[in-house]
Formats: C-alpha cells, structure tokens, sequence
C-alpha cells in the first residue's frame, strides 16, 4: 500500500541541539498512530516539519499520491493539500462563537476576495451541525467559545479539524487535562475519524495510548526508538529504560 | 432562508448612519448658509474635520483593533491624502491668479513663461520655481484625485508586503510603521522635497473654480461631504468585518499561528486590511485638509498617528463606533482645552493652563482607560445592552 506521507532522513538542528536526528516515519491513509516519548524527544518538533512551521536542514518530506515535497510549501498550503494540527494547548478564537470557530474551519475557498464574498449555504450549516454532533457541542453552537470549558475546546479544535476535512490529523496532546469521561469521548471521536483518514496521536498519558489500541511509535532523542502495538514496544528493554524507567521512577 | 441582510446582522449601523444624518441636517440647518447663523462657519469647518479624523479612526480601528496590527503609519496615509488634493488646490489657484495677472499685456505669455510664473509663485518660498516630477499631475483633478487613492495605497501594499512576508509582528511592526512616518515627515520638512518643505501647502480652503462661492457655503459643502464619507466608510467597513471576513482577520487578531494552519494565507489578509485601511485614510486626509486650509510636515509627525491610536483605545478598540466616539470626543474636548476654551485652574502657588496641562490630563486619562477600561468609552454600550437583556 502506497503511504500518505513519508518522512525519511529528517534532520533539524536548534542553535548545534540536534531535535531531530535522521528521523524516518511513515503514515498510511487510513490508520491511527499514537506517538509517545520522553519531554525533548522531538514530537512537537516533527510536527512543526511537517506542517510547515520549521524547515529540517536536512531529509524529505514526501506526501500524497503525486509525491509532492512539503518542504517548500508555506503554512497555509500545506494545510489546504490536506494536513490539518491540533495544538497541545487547546487553540480555538475565544472572542467568537463556536458555530464561528467551525465555519471558519470548513473546507471553503481561503482567498481573501472569496472570503469577502462568501456567503452562508445551508450545506455549510448542516455540516457545521453534523460536526458540532460528532464533538458533543450541538447545543452550544451559538456561545462563545471562551466560555467552554477545557474538555470543550479541545473537542472545538478536534471539530474544526475534521471541518478541514484534512487526510491527516496531527494531534497534539487531545486528552490532557480531561475527566475520565471526556478522555472516553476523545479517544471515540479519534477513532471514529481515522477510519477514513490518518490520524496521529501524540501523547504522554499510556492509558490514554492504550485505549486507542493502535499501531505506537517511541520517538527518543529525535529519531525512532521502536515501533509497533503498545504490548510490543512496552516490553522493549531500551524502551524501558528511556521512557518508561523514566515516567515510573 | 439561512441568509439575513447585512444590515439585520448588525442593528448599530442603521443607528450609526440615522444619528449621523440627524446629525448632518441640524448642522446644516443651524448654519449661517440657512441664515440661522447659530453655529458659525469656523465652527462648521472644526465639525468637518472631526468627521474626518472619525472616519481614519474607523479605519485604524479596523486595522488595529480588528486585525492586532498596531499601524504607527495611517496617520501619515492621511497626510499624503491631504497633499495629494492640495496640489491640485494650489496649482489651480496659482494658476487662476496668474493668468489673470498676465491678462493684460499687449503680447500673450507663452505656456512656457505661464508655467514658470505658476511655478515662482508656489516655490519661490524655497527658493525654486522648477516644478518637481511629483507636480506632473497637478493641473488635473481627476488624476490629481487618483493619486489621493493610488499613493497612500501603493506605498502601504508595498511597506505591508515587505513587513509581512518577514513575519514582522507586535511591537517590532510598530516601530517600523513609526520610522516610515518619520522618515516620511522628515524628508517632507526639506525644502527640495519638491512640496515646500515646512511650509507645506496653503491656501487649500479656497476652492480654485468656486472663488465667488462664501467659505459659509463651502463649509457646509465640505461638511456633509465629510459626513457621506464616514457614512460610507462606516458601512463599507462593517461589511469587511462582519461575516466571515471578520472572522478570520479578528483570528488572525487573537492567533495568527491557527489562521494560518487551517489554510488561510495570513499574510495576504494583513495586506488586504492595511491597505484598504489606508486608502481610507488618504481619502478623509483630502477632505481634511481643504477644511484646515493648510497642511505642513508637522501634520505627519509620528505624534500624530500615535493621537490616532490614542482616540481608538479611549473611545474602544474592535467596534467601529467606538472609534467615532473617541476620535471625535478626545479630538473636540483637546481643540476646546488648547485652544483656551477651558478655564485655568489657580492653586495659588501654580496655576494650572491647561494649553500646556492638556498633554499630561489626555496621558493620564489614556493610562486610566488601558489599565481599567480595556474596552474604552463604547465597552460603556455593552453594560448598557447587558442591563435590558
């Protein structure tokens, strides 16, 4: 099976610190991938490569059927060939409302004399319902969005995700700070997305990873410790001793 | 149907423009054109104006409390709009007095010796009578008029492009707005800077075509020209920040990084908005300054575009209304408190005037609104709103 994004040889380097090193991964179309790993290991860093914010001194970054490089495209094409982020700290406009939020998101013309111009269709609106369904924020579609609660706008951003309608999601961080079942919903609404997209999961919390039940990679000092299901790379003795030593010590 | 008007979705424009209108015909009708005389012709003209300074305060609201740009610069887009029009009044006027002057002779000047008289006239100040390339235009009002859109446009599409393409941001963008308004102000003040260096241009409250015209009328035109202007203004920016527009450039506002990262290209937007904004400027600048009579360098000065973002703070960023009530009150209570309208204060051992006070009062009073009324003089509307609701 052809992959979505390949990622091979990517090395980057901040002021002579090394965040990435030779770094290899690959993602499908379709398939859930949580990435863990220690603090400093790289996670954000290989999300900034691919979206854009950083550019790797050396490496590719392959993506799509055409094998289009990402590493010459700006923020924003990037995101409209099909790559959408979610932040680690819930990111959405807390000056307006969520129906707003979402709109703003939906995969709609980007140029400023479109934008102008746009007006609203009931096929948007009834997309921004039936994603404000999936996120369980039906009923507040009309309140402000600073007036969420944490969970909430972490299920925001997950919406405006989706209203991308990216063909890969990276997801920073989804569960942290939520209620057992907030954390139950999330790892739903992730699942759910991933059965027609790739979604990548990065996090910290290992029950969280192990309720997504999906294919792990370790990341360790910028390149890849191990990778496989939970059971496997959890019984990896150098996974042990970098990470896992590490969190249980 | 999914789609209500734009005036439905926002109820405060309707009022803006009916208090406005209200606004414009008791002037009018209490002026002296009417004979009523109740409001005198220098009065006119200081409401004229402030209309003025309201409709580039809309604009820099929309820039900076819409967009997060604090711009240093429209100010200076207001200026070069000032010039740009009085140009044109001065080169028509000279060219008016001349001509007549000359009617007399028994052999008719030829264009060449009309040009050089013109031009001895406007620049025999600074020493010079060549007209500069910059005056190309300046027989022709309609392209003369052109210009009053076309520069301020010009040089903020270009200065934006080259400050947002390098991501220049916050504070650092706002230095570099101010150091294009001093250097504007600065080459302005030379005299072979081809517009009179700190002269600047006079005269402009006569109207070349119109002499025969009283300046009660001309007034009175000026002024509800100015009121169409913010009228029109008013709406044609509600529009852009309404809908969703206005949703994507307050995001960009409130987090530039997620704009960009749902696929919107931030840096086109900015661009759009500052030189929308100062075209706008330029446009209040040229119906400004022929109500002011003259523009000099010192109009340019950085001070000038920070009052601008003074008056938008005081009146409240992010509501355009706001702005017209901060340009207008911190710009009419400033001409009444310089210009001795307000009584001095005797403490006996000092006595406070307030031609020198006023300064220190204004800074204080803005002070006091950043720290303790972040919204301005409009957030006073949205407890207003709140208590009916």
């Amino acid at each position: 099976m052809s992959m979505l994004l390949e990622v091979s040889g990517v090395s980057v380097s901040f002021d002579g610190f090394r965040a990435i090193n030779n770094l290899s991964i690959n993602f499908a179309p379709a398939e859930l991938r949580a990435i863990i790993g220690p603090n400093g290991a790289g996670k954000t860093t290989f999300m900034d490569i691919v979206t854009g914010k950083t550019k790797p001194d050396e490496g590719s970054v392959i993506w799509g059927e055409q094998n289009a490089s990402l590493l010459g495209m700006s923020e924003s094409q990037i995101a409209m060939e099909g790559i959408g982020r979610k932040f680690q700290k819930p990111t959405v406009f807390e000056a307006q409302t969520v129906r707003q939020n979402l709109a703003m998101a939906l995969k709609t013309p980007r140029n400023p004399f479109a934008v102008l111009m746009h007006k609203k269709t009931k096929p948007n609106a009834e997309r921004i319902e039936a994603i404000a369904l999936q996120i369980g924020l039906e009923d507040s579609l009309t309140r402000v969005a600073g007036e969420l609660s944490h969970g909430q706008k972490q299920w925001l951003e997950i919406g405006m995700l989706l209203a991308q309608e990216p063909r890969l999601m990276l997801v920073d961080e989804p569960a942290a700070g939520m209620t057992p079942e907030e954390r139950e919903k999330t790892t739903d609404i992730l699942k759910e997305a991933a059965k027609t997209r790739a979604v990548v999961v990065v996090e910290h919390d290992m029950e969280f990873v192990r309720r997504l039940d999906c294919k792990v990679t370790v990341l360790h000092e910028g390149s890849v410790l191990a990778e496989g299901s939970l059971d496997h790379v959890t019984s990896n003795q150098t996974v042990i001793d970098v990470y896992l030593g590490r969190a249980h010590a | 149907m999914m789609q209500r008007s734009f005036l439905a979705q926002n109820p405060s424009v309707l009022w803006f423009i009916s208090i406005l209108a209200v606004f414009t015909v008791i002037v009018t009708l209490l002026s002296e054109v009417t004979g009523v005389d109740m409001i005198s012709t220098s009065f006119v003209k200081t409401l004229g104006k402030t209309l003025c300074l309201c409709l580039v305060a809309i604009a820099m609201d929309v820039v900076w409390g819409y967009c997060g740009i604090l711009s240093l610069g429209h100010f200076a887009f207001f200026g070069i709009g000032g010039y740009a029009i009085g140009m044109w009044l001065m080169y028509a006027r000279t060219e008016g007095i001349v001509l007549e002057s000359l009617a007399g002779q028994p052999i008719p000047a030829t264009p060449a010796e009309i040009s050089d008289a013109i031009g001895n006239q406007i620049f025999g100040v600074v020493g010079s009578s060549d007209f500069p390339m910059i005056w190309a235009f300046a027989d022709n009002l309609f392209l003369q008029l052109l210009m009053v859109v076309l520069v301020p446009g010009t040089l903020a599409l270009v200065f934006g492009w080259l400050a947002f393409r390098s991501r220049v941001t916050g504070v650092y963008l706002s230095i570099l707005t101010q150091a294009m308004t001093l250097a504007l102000a600065l080459y302005l003040f030379q005299n072979d800077s081809g517009l009179r260096g700190n002269n600047g241009l006079s005269g402009l409250q006569n109207i070349p075509g119109y002499e025969g015209v009283s300046q009660a009328t001309l007034s009175i035109v000026f002024f509800i020209a100015s009121a169409v202007a913010l009228g029109a203004g008013y709406v044609f920016f509600a529009w852009i920040v309404s809908g969703k527009m206005g949703s994507v450039v307050k995001g960009i506002r409130d987090n530039e990084a997620r704009v960009r990262f749902l696929g919107y290209h931030v840096e086109s937007y900015k661009l759009f908005i500052f030189t929308t904004t100062a075209v706008v400027a330029g446009i209040a600048g040229a119906l400004y300054y022929p109500q002011a009579g003259i523009i000099n360098p010192g109009e340019i000065a950085p001070i000038a575009s920070i009052y601008l973002a003074v008056w938008v703070a005081i009146g409240g960023r992010g509501r355009l209304y706001g702005a017209v009530i901060g340009a207008a009150f911190v710009s009419l209570l400033s001409s009444w408190f310089t210009g001795g309208g307000a009584p001095n204060i005797n403490l006996g051992f000092y006595v406070i005037q307030w031609t020198d006070w006023w300064l220190v009062l204004l800074g204080f009073s803005f002070v006091v609104v950043t720290l303790f009324f972040p919204k301005g003089i409009g957030g006073l509307f949205d407890m207003l709103v709140r208590k009916q609701s």
